[in-house]
């Protein structure tokens, strides 16, 4: 069973979920299964991790992306390769319409909401927002992985809680 | 009954430290305290004198004696009164619109609002327990709504913190009790790496001291054999672009000792200059 899984993720492309990680060069990809217990005859979720090769940084922590295995091993850590980045974490569009969509309502209703209402300056706009990223290492801690504070160093890690 | 009470003192048994480490505790903070809350500013700045939220709307009370707009002010109010003034502040930062109460960013707001009162209050009565898990539950409280804002719309997360000064990070992958043996692995992990790394490195650059010396060779030894080939009329091995390529490696080799040549000096200089 476990072969198969393997072999057959060689072959193709994997959806999965790019997670936290310290490493660099490389993003850390979950990818979600179902495994069948065959005694209980049920499926349970298991997750795979692989890493993948991505110099440039092509996706960032939540995205979900499509992996490829590379034809050789890089190191013996990274064996895939990102393809292609195919939704961007927080940044939801409508695959019918084409539009951007917050929760269950478009952005442009909620912000036709708010202009009825009479729109304050102090309101968010979409527009003039900078892309993802520009809090990153400031107030925005989530590229890599959280620990629990351990040691006193010299250097204050904002990673430590 | 002396070996007890030697063995008592001097701990005989237990791990051999062949690694010499020191390790330091974390000092203990509180839950509220702004550092684990990811709050970067205290309470807003409002003056004693302001007046109480409802009574500044009153067309009455501009025109009022100063008596009277003292005894409607928050330090005579109270501190429910000055805690709404710090709400609404914190909420006017981010609102959409007028009546804009629930939206996520205003709740989030409203919370922050209510954490930072409270953690001044902690300051002063820090063995109030009961508010005490107050406030850790709205902490919890705010960052599952940030989480969630973060999950459904990035952008305005990220506007978000900026507006209310918040630190966000995500939760670890388990919350327990810091133990000695954990932290002294996990150093003792960390020095092991370090003295990989500096094999590693010292063995790299042995190496490479050693590609000049032995580029020079090659490129006279190619040089020799090209001749050779030409002179005595044979099929010649060598090309001129095998020579090139050689050449080029050299003068790159050459490049990287001497910036490598100028930091050891400089770094040499430094420390020389400190002493």
């Amino acid at each position: 069973m476990a072969r198969n899984v393997a072999e057959s993720a060689r072959k193709f492309l994997l959806l999965g979920q790019c997670v936290p990680t310290v490493k660099q060069n490389a993003t850390k990809i979950r990818v979600k299964r179902l495994e069948l217990d065959e005694n209980l005859l049920m499926y349970f979720r298991k997750d795979t991790f692989y890493y993948c090769h991505d110099p440039e940084k092509k996706c960032k922590t939540g995205d979900i992306v499509l992996i490829k295995a590379l034809p050789q091993k890089l190191t013996k850590l990274i064996t895939h390769e990102v393809e292609e980045v195919v939704y961007p974490f927080g940044d939801i569009t409508d695959p019918i319409t084409g539009k951007k969509v917050m929760k269950e309502r478009y952005r442009e209703d909620v912000d036709k909401q708010a202009e009825i209402f009479g729109k304050l300056k102090s309101a968010f706009n979409y527009e003039a927002a900078p892309p993802r990223g520009w809090q990153d290492g400031k107030k925005d801690f989530t590229t890599k992985p959280t620990y629990t504070k351990f040691h006193v160093f010299d250097e204050n890690d904002p990673y430590a809680i | 009954m002396l070996r007890r009470f030697t063995s008592s003192i001097i701990q005989s048994r237990g791990i051999k430290h062949q690694v010499n480490i020191k390790w330091v505790r974390p000092e203990y903070k509180p839950s509220y305290d702004p550092e684990k809350s990811g709050d970067l500013e205290g309470v807003p700045q409002i003056s004693k004198s302001s007046l109480g939220q409802d009574y500044a709307l009153s067309e009455e009370m501009k025109n009022a004696s100063e008596a009277v707009q003292k005894l409607f002010s928050v330090a005579f109010l109270g501190q429910k009164e000055y805690h709404t003034l710090v709400r609404k502040e914190l909420m006017d930062r981010v609102k959409r619109h007028q009546y804009d109460e629930c939206t996520a960013e205003t709740r989030i707001a409203r919370l922050t609002g209510q954490i930072r009162y409270l953690q001044e209050y902690m300051e002063k009565y820090p063995r109030n327990n009961k508010m005490k898990k107050v406030v850790q539950e709205i902490i919890d409280k705010r960052k599952k709504l940030l989480k969630y804002l973060r999950q459904y719309d990035y952008k305005k997360f990220e506007w978000l913190l900026e507006k209310l000064n918040i630190e966000y990070k995500a939760h670890p992958d388990s919350y327990h009790k810091l133990s000695r043996k954990e932290s002294l692995r996990k150093l003792t992990e960390m020095h092991c790496e370090d003295i990989r790394n500096k094999k590693l490195a010292d063995y790299r650059n042995l190496l490479e001291s050693q590609q000049g010396p032995f580029l020079k060779q090659k490129l006279e030894a190619l040089k020799f054999i090209r001749s050779e080939q030409i002179e005595l009329q044979i099929p010649i091995s060598v090309t001129e672009q095998d020579i090139k390529k050689v050449e080029e490696q050299l003068e790159e080799w050459t490049i990287r000792e001497g910036i490598k040549q100028e930091a050891k000096r400089k770094r040499r200089n430094l420390i020389l200059n400190v002493d």
